[in-house]
């Protein structure tokens, strides 16, 4: 998101400039010729044709809808670009530690993994939350508890070590495998 | 070029103990990435006002705000009696906020456009000479210096904020078995203390950016 954002950001700042520019050729040129026909764009064709249609006509509320679904979008990137990094406690104030959530996720997929008790694993993480889906075998009873409780306790391990500035919440979810072990 | 502050003669910098400035603190925050505060700003500014306005209109096109208003003309004959009757005035408006809108719109282009600053950090300057540390070697040295840690793959380094408040930016991939706690300690102890003292800085705000190792996996055949 961050790189739409850097390539929006110049993009939309040289059309806004274009868009200044057009306004004061054409203000002063219809200032200058007032019965002139427009230098960049034929702006008194459009004129003519905007004072003919009115708002309820199809293709004002189409390009109505499309201006808003556009400025959605841009509100969209805005907010969604901000940085996801994971805080990690520093050793002193002049220093700053981060990482990035799929770090985290790897780290967290990598510690699961090890366990022979998990054949397969996927882990989601952010600074406030880490989801891990694991795969393996259920106990001898048909549940997955064991499971269940060999990935919490790992994943818990894992976070005691690492100096984290926030502990995320650890959601579990396990699902069985049909093949044998 | 930074003009750094001078640690007094006698102290070590490694050992401060005062509280770093205030200045300091924000900037270590701040050379994590290089800001896009600015760019959301602005998207989000031009976000709402598009929104705004095509919602306007399509209400309006709907007939919500009265179905005589619908039928009125997009350019209604009301309003352009009015900015006739001014025209001199509207003139000079549409001018101003043409110039508004270029000066910004470049602004806006040629800020998001512009390489982030590498600050060169000047250590003595006097009529005849001038002692000058490059961004570029002071980055490649504390780099070196950083990759070669226990529990560091590789490491990356650069200088980063203004020449007033230059801050460290420094990349470190850490591999399988780091301690990632001893090497963040060991990296402000044995790297960033020593490169303050051999500068001569009292403060040298550091960002540091953890990321994994690529794993390099055995040949499955000898």
């Amino acid at each position: 998101m961050r790189v739409l954002l850097r390539t929006l950001a110049p993009l939309l700042g040289l059309a806004l400039a274009a868009v200044g520019v057009i306004l004061v050729i054409e203000v002063v040129a219809a200032w200058v010729r007032p019965a002139g026909r427009g230098l960049v764009v034929p702006w008194p064709a459009w004129q003519a044709a905007l004072s003919g249609l009115p708002w309820s006509a199809r293709p004002v509320i189409v390009v109505s809808i499309c201006v808003a679904v556009v400025g959605l979008l841009l509100l969209l990137i805005a907010l969604l670009a901000r940085r996801h990094d994971v805080a990690l406690t520093a050793p002193t104030p002049e220093m700053t530690v981060a990482t990035s959530p799929r770090v985290l996720a790897r780290l967290v997929g990598r510690t699961v993994r090890e366990s022979d008790d998990v054949a397969a694993a996927t882990v989601s993480a952010s600074a406030r939350k880490i989801v891990v889906r694991a795969e393996g075998w259920p106990d001898a009873g048909g549940g997955f508890a064991g499971l269940t409780d060999t990935v919490r306790g790992r994943v818990s391990t894992l976070l005691d070590e690492l100096p984290l500035a926030r502990r995320p919440r650890v959601a579990v979810s396990t699902r069985g495998r049909k093949e044998p072990r | 070029m930074s003009t750094p502050t001078e640690v007094p003669a006698g102290s070590d910098p490694g050992t401060e103990t005062a509280a770093p400035p205030r200045r300091v603190l924000r900037g270590s925050r701040k050379a994590v990435a290089r800001s896009a505060n600015l760019d959301r700003v602005w998207l989000a500014l031009l976000g709402f006002v598009l929104l705004a306005a095509g919602t306007l209109a399509a209400l309006l096109g709907f007939g919500v705000f009265g179905t005589g208003r619908a039928a009125r003309p997009l350019l209604d004959p009301l309003i352009v009696d009015a900015l006739r009757a001014q025209q001199q005035l509207w003139r000079w408006v549409a001018i101003a906020a043409g110039v508004v809108l270029m000066v910004l719109g470049l602004w806006w282009a040629v800020r998001s456009l512009r390489p982030e600053r590498r600050p060169d950090l000047l250590l003595e300057e006097d009529p005849d000479t001038q002692l000058l540390v490059t961004a570029g070697a002071l980055a490649e040295a504390v780099a070196d210096r950083a990759a070669a840690l226990p529990g560091v793959g590789k490491a990356r380094a650069r200088m980063v904020g203004s020449s007033g408040t230059p801050a460290l930016r420094l990349t470190v991939w850490v591999t399988d078995e780091a301690d990632v706690a001893e090497v963040c300690r060991r990296l402000e102890n044995e790297v960033v203390a020593e490169a303050r003292r051999s500068l001569g800085l009292a403060h040298l705000p550091v960002a540091v950016r953890l990321e994994l190792d690529s794993v390099t996996h055995a040949p499955r055949v000898a």
